[in-house]
């Protein structure tokens, strides 16, 4: 067990944990922060998106031990209102089947456009491949992408 | 750890006077194949010609190495790193980039973080995890033992190093972590320490590239 | 206006709004997270078991069925609230709790939700509004009749009084309930037809926590399970110095969540009933501590179960020892396909016809495993004491899981509360709720609540899978490429997937349908479609090759058969009706210009029934790097009356894609019992990159009775799919998953195939 300062949504959280703790559980299990998931472990399915300073980071592989004074904003931070453009698109669009991908869908969405406000089609295919959708909405994630581009 | 990276340190103190040597012939050798019509890049055979046997046995020790996915798989053929023991391509398709580590919200670091966490198939873990950069993409994929060795040594297609730097590069923490990624990845066929040893031969017998 | 019985079950479903005015919604105000997002509600009156008004006007309508993704949490309630003629922005919808006394079939499955539920739910609007109604008539004394009610408020023109739905709650719940009230025609609808957002969408796009991974109770416990790890083994013994070493970790032991002599439910499927459990104080640490317990395993005896059949008529089901190998599985489907199956349906002389026929055509098709792996893998939170059970997460079939419950413990269904999250994904794997029961049992031996984790290796080692299925086609052409003769058989480890009644038997004078089965000790479960999945995607396959062998198109061809089926049908038992069946065709070929092909891209047909809607898809693709680009899909659907366009659209579009993904990259094979694929890197979902570019969906307008939406698309998109790659490359594929080579990894030696 360690003691370690994590900057989590614009707050400075103290936390007891073992070293090799993934983000993710530091999130879930001792801070409570429940909107990001659990899916593979293995940086395969996208659920856990955060951003690492405004990366797209897979918080299940990403231990805590590796974050230091790194900012981390997880989708209960992405915005104060719920009204950050890319959610905004999201509930136009009415994306969400199940819905338990899509916190993630929408961290790694937002870091596109933060670092590509005008992405291809192509660039939006590729920068969502690491994000799977099980009900299949990718026709309508990409679409919400392309209405949150021009609203930002 | 600290005790073989400090007896390398020595080695290398009582190295660099045999290697600046041949640092010379080599600044020699390339100038000379500058001028000549032929592409190709035959490096220090000359002089170190009753070693070359013994460089020829080591690159192919290196060989077996570099082709092994612990090392290929970030030395593909095109602009996506290949993944796992029969080196398929990467399964979420990341890119290259510019600086080869990856692009928007695909940089390697966004899941490779600067330690990985245990598991089977958890994403091995590195500070500096990349690909060679996409002015310089150093393939090993589908390269023949000769195509290899002497892209190796070529500093136009081996990231700019000189025979002393390429030799050094055994040191590489990446170079490295292709027998520390964990989980139930194969391990390349030599260990960490005999492919230095033979990398080492083969560079200092002549960094001699085989017959097709 | 069409009148409706306001009694549905064994009790008046008034009983509970006597039982307390806030009872329903109190059972939540404990779960926190829940309670949050459904404040002020001590305060309002039930209704019935689906509606409170609060005395401020706020309607709350409770959905009864579990959320999965299928929308019914907002497609549900919007019925309700049709009736009831509220504002539907006025309206708060909640999960209700498992209540068998209240509400009718709280099940996710078989896309039946809305199908079963239409009549009740628009008779407790209705029922509300009519008591709505009476309470204002006797407050003002005017005749009921004269009464208008409009988007929640109830107003009488001639004395010009009015009052909002809130006034009136209190004295509306004291109206007696009417045996029989009126609902509204279809043309009245304001709600229903009309889109409605997700009314989860704010909550999910913000990281809510909705999913039963996000329970966390107090005082909670962690846990995890070890199982074996091949099909056909069972723990010997284990050692868990090293487990139990690690700080965190409380204990390590078995249960035996289906003992022996328990007589299993239908949802009660698993492999591995006895399970090494690790309990401790966080996720991650239960997680490391999985891989330091050394167990061994042994492959068990023969033995059999016991298994209640719906009818309450148990069976022993035999588990036969056998370590499982995926080649040998496929060598076994094609020598049973050989055999003399099952004879299911014949009609006419099927084998005369062939005998006479000018033309004859013959082609097998295999499919894999597949593991379901929904996102959200297998969890349940369970805090089980000696006199009550609270259960809460992810669960597609409560009613029945409840009754697994009662059994395991010696408790009435009284004493056992389900709570229904929202459910991350299940596609038939969380009809299966063993995961619940191993919960309820570790909870109950620890004496502590506790939430049980799979990770997302269990989830996918743990069995449950699609059924490998294979299927023979025969049919027969006479001199003017007519079809006269034709031949299904089909089979699989270890369920048939055959539908006898199905297109196009009622549409061919002889035909022939056979089935066979092959047992095996690996579980299989309802995956997404279940049979139709293989047969709609494999028979539109085939009847691509007879329309291309007869010369005729393929739209044109399946419309000749239909019309030979609504003009003179063979048979009496086909499932179908051939009007809408040939309807999706029709309008799919008008919406996808049939008959003008893009250049660059080939395209494909299909179309398929099942689950009581109608889907017909036309897919547009390339190929590039020897994959293809499918760059899009057409839908044309007929569910009857669709509730909820935006919802119905994003139904179709997933089930599309979701068909296509699998049949292009997913299968779940084992070697020596050991499941091949244990994790999202060997086990191949289709991603974004690969998904269709676009999905149009059209629907047909009726006034039809509306059916379901979850399963109908996913077959036929397959068929449209495999013949479209078929007009692209020229090569027809009979072996899923098209992007792994099947036919070298495992039928080399089957010269047959």
């Amino acid at each position: 067990m360690a003691l370690f300062t994590i900057h989590v949504n614009g707050e400075s959280k103290q936390v007891d944990v073992d070293a090799d703790t993934p983000i993710l559980w530091v999130l879930r299990d001792n801070l409570r922060l429940l909107g990001t998931k659990y899916g593979c472990g293995i940086a395969h399915c996208g659920v856990c998106t955060i951003h690492l300073d405004g990366d797209a980071v897979r918080s299940c592989a990403y231990p805590i031990s590796a974050v230091g004074d790194k900012k981390i904003v997880t989708i209960e931070g992405l915005s104060e209102e719920g009204d950050h453009p890319v959610q905004k698109a999201w509930l136009e669009h009415d994306v969400p089947q199940c819905g338990y991908c899509q916190a993630g869908q929408i961290m790694t969405a937002s870091s596109l456009l933060a670092q590509n406000p005008n992405p291809t089609d192509e660039e939006i295919r590729r920068a969502m491949n690491g994000n799977l959708c099980r009900c299949a909405t990718y026709t309508r994630i990409n679409r919400a992408i392309r209405t949150a581009a021009k609203d930002m | 750890m600290a005790n073989s990276h400090n007896s390398f340190k020595n080695y290398k103190h009582l190295a660099s006077y045999i290697i600046a040597l041949i640092l010379v012939v080599v600044f020699v050798i390339s100038c000379k194949s500058k001028n000549s019509a032929s592409t190709e890049y035959v490096v220090l055979s000359k002089i170190t010609k009753k070693d070359s046997l013994a460089s020829l046995a080591a690159f192919e020790k290196v060989y077996s190495v570099l082709m092994h996915p612990r090392c290929m798989n970030c030395h593909p053929n095109g602009d996506i790193p290949l993944q796992g023991d029969d080196s398929h391509i990467h399964n979420m398709l990341p890119q290259r980039g510019p600086d080869g580590m990856g692009i928007s919200t695909m940089k390697c670091a966004n899941c490779h973080a600067s330690t990985g966490v245990p598991g089977e198939s958890t994403p091995p873990g590195n500070p500096l995890w990349h690909l060679p950069p996409s002015d310089m993409k150093m393939v090993f994929q589908g390269r023949s033992p000769r195509e290899l060795a002497l892209q190796l040594v070529n500093p136009k297609l081996n990231g700019h190093k000189n025979l002393q730097e390429l030799r050094v590069h055994a040191e590489d923490t990446l170079v490295k972590n292709g027998w520390t990624m964990g989980g139930n990845r194969e391990l390349p066929p030599l260990t960490y320490n005999e492919f230095k040893d033979a990398w080492y031969e083969w560079i200092d017998n002549g960094a001699v590239a085989p017959a097709n | 206006m069409a009148k409706v019985k306001t009694h549905f079950n064994r009790r008046s479903f008034l009983k509970l709004s006597a039982a307390g005015g806030a009872g329903l919604m109190l059972q939540f105000s404990w779960f926190s997270a829940l309670a949050k997002e459904n404040p002020n509600l001590e305060s309002a009156f039930d209704l019935n078991g689906y509606i409170k008004i609060a005395t401020d006007g706020t309607v709350t309508i409770a959905s009864p069925n579990p959320e999965i993704g299928q929308n019914v949490k907002t497609s549900m309630p919007m019925i309700v609230a049709e009736e009831l003629d509220v504002n539907w922005k006025n309206v708060k919808v909640v999960q209700a709790p498992l209540n068998t006394d209240i509400f009718t079939r709280q099940l996710a499955g078989g896309s039946n939700s809305i199908n079963q539920s239409w009549n009740a739910l628009r008779m407790a609007g209705a029922t509300a509004r009519y008591m709505l109604v009476e309470a204002a008539a006797k407050a003002w004394n005017v005749p009921s009749s004269s009464i208008k009610v409009d988007a929640g408020v109830i107003s009488h023109a001639a004395s010009g009084k009015s009052a909002g739905f809130g006034e009136m709650a209190e004295a509306a719940s004291k109206i007696e309930v009417p045996k029989e009230v009126d609902v509204k025609s279809i043309k009245d609808f304001k709600i229903i037809r009309n889109s409605q957002f997700n009314v989860d969408g704010p909550s999910i796009v913000t990281g809510k926590p909705l999913f039963g991974l996000d329970v966390y109770g107090d005082d909670m416990v962690y846990a995890s399970i070890v199982h074996p790890p091949a099909f056909g083994m069972e723990l010997k013994s284990f050692d868990a110095t090293e487990a139990l070493a690690m700080k965190g970790i409380y204990d390590v032991f078995t249960i035996d969540a289906y003992p022996e002599d328990f007589e299993r439910g239908y949802f009660d499927i698993t492999a591995f009933p006895k399970l090494i459990i690790i309990t401790g104080d966080s996720t991650w640490r239960i997680m490391k501590a999985k891989k330091l317990i050394n167990a061994e395993w042994m492959p068990f005896e023969e033995h059999t179960i016991k298994v209640k059949g719906f009818r309450g008529n148990a069976t022993d089901q035999k588990v036969p020892t056998k370590i499982e190998n995926t080649d040998k599985q496929y060598a076994s489907m094609i020598a049973l396909s050989k055999e003399n199956p099952r004879q299911a349906r014949k009609d006419g002389n099927p084998e005369k016809a062939f005998a006479n026929a000018a033309k004859v055509i013959e082609r097998e098709y295999t499919a894999p495993y597949l593991a379901h792996s929904p996102l959200e893998p297998l969890n349940f939170y369970a805090n089980v004491t000696d006199d009550k059970a609270e259960l809460i997460g992810p669960i597609q079939t409560p009613e029945y899981m409840e009754q697994s419950v009662a059994q395991r413990f010696g408790l009435s269904l009284e004493q056992i509360d389900i709570q229904m999250t929202r459910i991350g994904g299940g596609f038939g794997r969380k009809l299966f709720g063993h995961y619940l029961l191993e919960a309820a049992v570790i909870s109950k031996k620890i004496k502590k609540p506790v939430k049980l984790i799979y990770t997302r290796e269990d989830d996918m080692t743990f069995g449950a899978y699609r059924p490998m299925y294979h299927a023979y086609y025969r049919a027969g052409l006479d001199e003017n490429n007519n079809l006269i003769a034709f031949h299904v058989k089909a089979g699989g480890i270890p369920e048939s997937p055959l539908y006898a009644n199905r297109f196009p038997a009622g549409a061919v004078d002889n035909y022939l349908a056979e089935s066979w089965t092959i047992e095996s000790n690996i579980t299989t479960a309802a995956f997404r479609a279940p049979r139709s999945n293989f047969m709609g995607a494999v028979e539109q396959a085939f009847l691509d090759e007879v329309a291309e062998l007869a010369g005729k198109d393929p739209i044109d061809f399946r419309l000749e058969l239909f019309d030979r089926a609504i003009k003179n049908p063979v048979g009496e038992r086909n499932d179908y009706d051939a009007k809408r069946y040939a309807g999706v065709l029709k309008l799919i070929k008008e919406k996808s210009n049939w008959g003008t092909p893009k250049p660059g891209l080939s395209r494909g047909v299909a179309a398929y029934f099942c689950h009581n809607s109608y889907v017909a898809n036309v897919v547009d693709l390339r190929m590039e790097n020897d994959k293809p680009i499918i760059e899009k899909v057409y839908c044309a659907t007929d569910c009857g009356i669709v509730v909820n366009p935006i919802g119905a659209a994003n139904m179709i579009e997933g089930g599309s894609v979701d068909g296509i993904g699998h049949a292009l990259y997913s299968m779940l094979t084992v070697k020596d019992g050991v499941p091949q694929q244990k994790n999202y890197n060997d086990y191949h979902l289709i991603r974004n990159n690969d998904a269709p570019w676009d999905v149009e969906t059209y629907f047909v307008e009726s006034d039809v009775h509306p059916t379901g939406l979850g399963e109908p698309p996913f077959a036929p998109a397959i068929g449209a799919l495999t013949n479209a790659l078929y007009k692209e490359t020229g090569k027809r594929y009979y072996h899923q998953p098209f992007m792994v080579d099947i036919e070298s990894m495992f039928l080399k030696d089957e010269a047959a195939v």
